[in-house]
């Protein structure tokens, strides 16, 4: 509780890092009708699709100085010789990242569905889709900052971009699912059997390369 | 005597000298199988009812597609070797076969493109094989530009063996995408637990093709990882005794 | 089985159409191979003309 405490108050205080990426997607989604003719058929063909990829890429951005400015001032370092284990605090970073960007960008994802498809049912199947998108979205992207992490975010995104393609492959066929009423739960299974998965082993991988870089 | 084995096989020292005996035997063998079962293929077996002779093709996108995803299976084992065990010649292998996983997987890509013109009328499709194909391709560029980006070897080796282990769960990806999702590719013609899906007097041409590329392609790996030891171990004595 | 399955060589390349693609590819994969091939051995060359050089 100590360190998820300290986490959101670290966070919390760079206003810039987790209100920028709320604001990139909010931006995205309002931008999307405007490149379009407004009726409501065109308007819906897009929007799933760009609505999955301004999530991937809010939480790119979420996750542009996640080590930076603790690996320049030497506080990285710290925390690993710290008693608690760096996973977990990687894994508390995370959580507290997700639980500041990634939940009000899918609450946001629900308004912006609801506002285009006027579909209240669609539109709250697409919460728990949008929640675990978010969190495994953010996993990778820590991942590949992890990787790059004295190279400037840009590299480490693009690294790891391909491994976010299968989420989004997973996120238009149940767009597709839900629209034709069949077996969507099997893709919110997936999704979260991925999701536990990353959860454990995402936290623990970073802990070794970040080890890899400062040894 | 296992154990022994391959203690003495991991050092690069001793994996240099041997398959520098080894290297030209394989690679002359895997040149001629590969070309003549490409001549076989090519040439000498009868154009197919539905594709006419375009099919022809499977006999060079085939085998690169296999060693895509093996080749990338086999950095996946080399990287986990050298994370757990710390041999260096793992981390050799690994920097020395991404680029050649490269290419088969542009093979693979641009000879399927080609085939799909005459065949589904269209050289692209957004499909579950040829996206996550892509996505493999993708990965293996992503792998070289991190190697390259570090003055640190040894830092660079870890940090590649991690994202290689991290980025092997799209190889049953690509490999069931097929099954998984209906998709313009065709499915598995070969498979471990059923009868093959295609003729005989295409099918061993065909074995052949996989056999000789695969052949060519542990060449190349050889010669590559023989680059990658000079490089590294220059400053080691036994190295003037190779050069 | 092996049988000629074309009447001339002049089919065997035309391949009723489908030669441009099948010849194209054929020429990619050799290209390729035959590059990798000729850069790993120069690339060994360069470094054992370095390396006694510098010997």
């Amino acid at each position: 509780m100590k360190l998820l405490s300290l986490e959101l108050l670290k966070l919390k205080k760079k206003t810039r890092s987790w209100l920028g990426p709320i604001l990139v997607f909010w931006l995205i989604m309002i931008a999307y009708p405007l490149t379009i003719e407004v009726s409501s058929e065109s308007m819906e063909i897009g929007f799933f699709s760009v609505l999955w990829i301004s999530i991937l890429l809010s939480m790119m951005f979420a996750t542009e100085d996640i080590f930076t400015e603790d690996y320049n001032d030497g506080s990285l370092e710290q925390t690993l010789i710290n008693e608690t284990s760096f996973a977990y605090q990687v894994g508390a970073k995370v959580l507290i990242h997700w639980l500041l960007i990634g939940i009000p960008i899918s609450i946001l994802s629900f308004i912006f569905s609801l506002g285009t498809t006027g579909d209240m049912v669609l539109s709250f199947l697409i919460l728990p889709f949008a929640i675990m998108s978010s969190y495994i979205f953010l996993n990778l992207f820590v991942l590949g900052n992890a990787l790059s992490l004295n190279k400037g975010s840009v590299l480490g995104a693009i690294i790891t971009l391909p491994l976010t393609l299968p989420i989004l492959i997973v996120l238009g066929k149940s767009i597709t699912a839900i629209q034709l009423d069949i077996n969507y739960l099997g893709f919110i299974f997936l999704l979260l059997g991925s999701l536990s998965i990353i959860i454990v082993s995402v936290p623990l991988i970073v802990s070794y390369i970040i080890r890899a870089h400062l040894e | 005597m296992i154990k022994k084995f391959i203690h003495q096989f991991a050092s690069p020292k001793t994996y240099l000298f041997q398959v520098e005996r080894a290297y030209k035997l394989i690679l002359y063998f895997s040149i001629a199988v590969y070309i003549g079962s490409l001549i076989w293929g090519l040439l000498f077996t009868q154009e197919d009812f539905v594709q006419g002779n375009s099919y022809r093709i499977i006999y060079l996108h085939v085998p690169a597609s296999f060693l895509s995803q093996s080749l990338y299976m086999s950095m996946a084992v080399a990287s986990f070797v050298y994370l757990v065990w710390r041999v260096k010649l793992a981390a050799y292998l690994v920097i020395s076969i991404a680029p050649i996983g490269a290419m088969t997987t542009f093979i693979a890509l641009t000879s399927g493109s080609i085939w799909g013109i005459p065949t589904w009328g269209t050289w692209w499709q957004w499909d579950a094989r040829i996206t996550s194909t892509l996505i493999l391709f993708i990965m293996y560029l992503g792998l070289i530009s991190l190697h390259s980006s570090f003055s640190n070897y040894e830092r660079a080796d870890k940090l590649l063996s991690w994202l290689v282990i991290v980025g092997a769960i799209n190889i049953p990806i690509i490999k069931k995408s097929v099954d998984w999702w209906s998709t313009l590719h065709q499915p598995a013609s070969i498979t471990l637990t059923n009868k093959p899906a295609i003729d005989p007097s295409m099918l061993y041409p065909l074995l052949g093709s996989i056999i000789g590329f695969f052949g060519i392609i542990i060449s190349l790996v050889i010669i590559s990882s023989k680059y990658q030891i000079l490089l590294r171990e220059k400053n080691k004595s036994w190295i003037k005794e190779y050069v | 089985m092996f049988d000629f399955a074309f009447n001339s060589f002049h089919e065997a390349i035309y391949m009723n159409g489908h030669g441009i693609y099948v010849w194209t590819v054929v020429a990619i994969v050799m290209i390729c191979l035959i590059y990798f091939f000729m850069r790993y051995n120069l690339k060994i060359k360069k470094f054992k003309k370095k390396f006694n050089e510098s010997d």
